[in-house]
């Protein structure tokens, strides 16, 4: 399969005014400013192939955004290249921004005063998207996320959920081969998040286009991502399959149990997790977790024994704790 | 062709939105009729006390007003809301959007907003500069009618490019909008002919921010002689306004780094 997105040896510094606490030094800078150098990005390489899902993790400050931002072309990388879809982004060529499409759930694009459907008509003018398959897409979209005629209503009545929905068909009119959605479902209620997942799945297996999703739930990810991208401190930390990251980060499993006694007590064992009616779960290392099933299975009377993985949340969170290390 | 298509769509768009909020209609023939009631009190109590103001009589100084009115007009209706809502857009980093579409984002940027209430100020400075003309001794012919109309436009696109220089400020100083009142202040002053300033404050107004040109100028060409040289002058200006600006414009777009990157 061709690749979309290339990115190799990536590098983004920012000058940072310095300044310290209290009037003088305000005073101070407004004459004479010292500058920091932060760099946001430290050589980050990767590649993302035609029809992809990837799901682009980091904590807030990590270097995501600005990422995003020098793949959409927003932003000029310090040093290092970016490819996408054939274009030097930064150059900003009609051509490649014809293709392309960037949904920020934190920020709107409609007008709020108009219905979606009049918004959709400047869309069509700055894409230059022939009458008719401008008509078929956008019926299509409406179709896809169920909006019909909400489409006519001035967005400011619409809910946060509706809104979004909106935003998604005006930023796909187009038919863009590649999707940046940087937080797309936040603030949403569960139902509408699954919406807009399930919306980015159909997109994306209609169209094979590439996405680069962020998102603080690790729902979207599961559901969406095969493949994840994480970084931490502006480096690439992991880059693989969603079932790798928790196979490398996974210090943890726990192991579940349903008790013949339900009084007896299994500290001893692991770290109590929960504990309900003898069923127990508890929290053991990876390495010892065969050593201790074998054990729990000989010395306790159990009737039942299942052992997972943590969550993804916490595994992420684990991630994001320790100090960043290169892979 | 396409930028002209664009323009038509997002006029037609501004004057949808624009139609939903009609009570802003009268608020604004309300806040017009004041602003010209107190201008012609201003100017009746000058000529209480003379027959002309540094060489301008009572007829060329309406002119001169109803052409500031009419200006003023046009600045509200395109170029401030415009500008304003790319300030905005820099500092919460909206901007992205119009950055990644396939059409130049100057273009996009300043045609995105139209604030159609605001060309009362069109028809009510027309009415004073007609009234003015028919007090003037000269009669017209088409040919200062259009140099007018080159006039007025050629001052739009200077001030235009001024506030957008201004503007494009916000990528260093998100505060930016500081800059406009001072702007906004000085264009008080073109009610007046600029000729009748002192010396520094002429220049500012003729130079820095070409208010002489977006208004003194086109008031001339009606009220006094239509003066070439004045207005291949006030071309160059524009062009050199335009070319200028477009750079400053592209220099800032390297500097963007939209809000909490």
């Amino acid at each position: 399969m061709s690749q979309t997105i290339k990115v190799d040896t990536l590098i983004k510094t920012f000058q940072v005014p310095e300044r310290e606490a209290g009037l003088k030094a305000a005073v101070g800078s407004l004459f004479k400013r010292k500058y920091r150098e932060v760099e946001a990005v430290k050589k980050i390489s990767f590649g993302i192939d035609a029809g992809e899902i990837v799901g682009f993790l980091g904590p807030n400050g990590a270097g995501k955004t600005t990422t995003l931002k020098m793949l959409a072309g927003l932003l000029f990388p310090t040093s290092g290249q970016i490819d996408v879809l054939g274009y030097e982004p930064q150059r900003r060529e009609k051509e490649l921004l014809r293709q392309i499409t960037i949904v920020m759930g934190q920020r709107n694009q409609l007008m709020w005063d108009i219905p979606a459907l009049d918004s959709f008509e400047l869309q069509r003018a700055i894409y230059q998207i022939p009458e008719g398959e401008f008509r078929r897409m956008r019926d299509e979209l409406i179709d896809l996320l169920n909006m019909g005629d909400l489409v006519k209503k001035p967005v400011r009545n619409l809910s946060l959920g509706e809104r979004m929905k909106a935003e998604f068909i005006s930023a796909l009119l187009h038919r863009p081969k590649v999707l940046f959605l940087d937080e797309p479902t936040i603030g949403l209620d569960v139902t509408a998040q699954r919406l807009i997942r399930e919306f980015v799945a159909a997109y994306n297996q209609r169209y094979q286009a590439s996405v680069m999703l962020t998102s603080h739930y690790m729902a979207d990810v599961q559901a969406l991502c095969k493949r994840v991208i994480v970084i931490h401190h502006g480096q690439l930390l992991y880059d693989g399959g969603l079932a790798g990251l928790v196979e490398k980060f996974a210090a943890y499993k726990t192991i579940g149990v349903t008790l013949n006694d339900p009084d007896l007590d299994l500290s001893e064992y692991g770290e109590i997790i929960s504990n309900s009616k003898g069923q127990v779960n508890l929290r053991v290392p990876k390495s010892a977790t065969a050593q201790i099933t074998t054990r729990l299975l000989n010395e306790v009377a159990i009737s039942d024994l299942t052992i997972e993985d943590p969550a993804i949340d916490s595994i992420i969170e684990q991630v994001f704790q320790q100090e960043a290390q290169v892979v | 062709m396409v930028y002209l298509r664009l323009f038509w769509i997002f006029l037609r768009v501004s004057v949808i939105s624009e139609f939903q909020y009609r009570v802003n209609f009268f608020v604004q023939l309300f806040q017009s009729a004041l602003a010209l009631g107190t201008g012609l009190v201003a100017m009746s109590l000058v000529f209480s006390y003379t027959q002309n103001l540094a060489g301008w009589t009572q007829p060329e100084l309406l002119a001169v007003m109803g052409v500031h009115i009419i200006v003023g007009g046009l600045i509200k209706t395109v170029i401030q809301p415009n500008m304003n809502r790319l300030i905005e857009d820099i500092q919460e980093g909206t901007l992205d959007f119009a950055l990644t579409k396939p059409a130049d984002a100057q273009a996009i940027i300043s045609v995105r907003e139209f604030r159609i209430w605001q060309l009362i100020d069109l028809v009510l400075g027309s009415v004073v500069l007609g009234y003015a003309i028919s007090q003037l001794s000269t009669s017209l012919g088409w040919l200062s009618a259009l140099a007018f109309a080159a006039a007025v436009l050629l001052g739009g696109l200077m001030i235009y490019s001024v506030w957008l220089m201004l503007s494009v400020g916000a990528f260093w100083i998100i505060r930016a909008d500081n800059f406009l009142e001072i702007f906004d202040s000085l264009y008080q002053a073109g009610r007046w002919p600029v000729s009748i300033y002192p010396g520094w404050l002429k220049h500012t107004l003729t130079f820095v921010l070409p208010i002489a040109f977006a208004v003194t100028l086109p008031a001339e060409t009606l009220a006094r002689q239509l003066n070439g040289q004045n207005l291949l002058f006030a071309l160059g200006l524009t062009v050199l306004l335009l070319v200028v600006s477009r750079l400053f414009w592209r220099f800032g777009l390297r500097h963007y780094t939209g809000a909490s990157a």
